[in-house]
């Protein structure tokens, strides 16, 4: 039985659809940074040893910096490009319960996906994150990769089940209880 | 009509007598006061449901209703809009069925997180905001895009 106590529902059933703040959609990208690196570190092993076992010869990426570099680049523009085109949630936006939609609300496309994670390269690198603030003090809670891409993120996780859950556990399955008559 | 023309004529005396005497009765008479004589509880007394029950035949009546129709006319939403699930929850088996069927430890830690962080977002937005000045304007700003949430939705920080 859990001891957190069931939030009101303005931060649960009444968020669905609502923008996006800063601390789930920082959270939400480091869990995808974490994601995207572990999954390159096990490709490149992989490729290692797949490649060892081919040749004969060891050759490991990180001593060509600049192909590590490039394949890494690629790998990153793939991860995200590829999870917003196909559902408008990375891997770890599914896990804080994030959607990324378009101005309206909508759907985004396989287009705003590209232009969306050119974007967070842009503002992650060449704004050396400034671009980022526009989630605390624009009035969309969009970033700069969102006005490029035309975009917004906003809360999509099933709140209230997860209130019914919490209701639920807050009893606790063991108790006694009133049947309907 | 009668062949004979004086059982004619006083069939025709009695019915206009009939017309005039018959409102003059029904006038004088205080239903009212009859009905205060009724033993109403007596009669109801008498009566045995059962047998009327017995005698009615339900599945004929269920035949004629058409439920399809009736199902049209309710606004289930409504009713739905009604039930206060979380004390259903709280008071039902159902809190114990949704417990068992999808409490899993890292769904647990799933609704946790997501929930904290709402709150954090909300915590950040507000106090980035009061840091350079804006007070309280920002909850003037909408909840979210149009599609989602209508374009009269405010924040509800």
């Amino acid at each position: 039985m859990t001891t957190v106590p069931v939030p009101s529902p303005a931060l649960t059933v009444g968020r669905q659809g609502n923008y996006a703040g800063a601390v789930s959609r920082l959270a939400a990208f480091a869990a995808d940074v974490g994601a995207s690196w572990g999954l390159y570190t096990l490709g490149v092993a992989l490729l290692n040893a797949a490649l060892k076992l081919a040749t004969g010869h060891s050759f490991t990426l990180s001593n060509h910096q600049l192909a590590a570099f490039i394949v890494l680049t690629l790998w990153e523009f793939l991860y995200f490009t590829y999870q917003w085109a196909v559902s408008g949630k990375t891997l770890g936006m599914a896990i804080l319960g994030l959607q990324v939609v378009t101005r309206d609300g909508a759907p985004i496309s396989g287009r705003q996906a590209v232009f969306r994670t050119v974007g967070l390269g842009i503002t992650l690198f060449l704004t050396l994150g400034i671009g980022f603030l526009g989630i605390v003090y624009q009035r969309n809670r969009r970033a700069l990769n969102d006005y490029i891409a035309g975009t917004a993120v906003v809360y999509d996780w099933d709140a209230r089940a997860a209130r019914l859950r919490w209701i639920a556990r807050k009893e606790g399955p063991a108790a006694p209880r009133q049947h309907i008559v | 009509m009668s062949p004979n023309p004086i059982g004619n004529r006083v069939e025709q005396l009695a019915q206009s007598l009939a017309e005039h005497i018959v409102p003059l009765i029904v006038d004088a008479i205080d239903i009212d006061s009859i009905l205060d004589k009724v033993d109403v509880e007596k009669i109801i007394e008498r009566v045995d449901v059962d047998k009327i029950v017995e005698r009615v035949d339900v599945q004929k009546i269920i035949e004629r209703v058409d439920v399809q129709q009736i199902i049209e006319r309710v606004d289930i939403n409504a009713i739905v809009n009604e039930i206060d699930i979380d004390s259903l929850v709280e008071q039902t088996e159902l809190g114990s069925i949704i417990a068992r069927s999808t409490t899993g430890i890292l769904t647990e830690v799933l609704d946790v997180v997501r929930a904290q962080g709402v709150g954090l977002d909300d915590f950040i937005l507000r106090w980035g905001n009061r840091l350079i000045g804006r007070g309280k304007k920002f909850r003037d700003w909408p909840a979210g895009p149009p599609l989602l949430v209508g374009s009269e939705a405010i924040a509800p920080t």
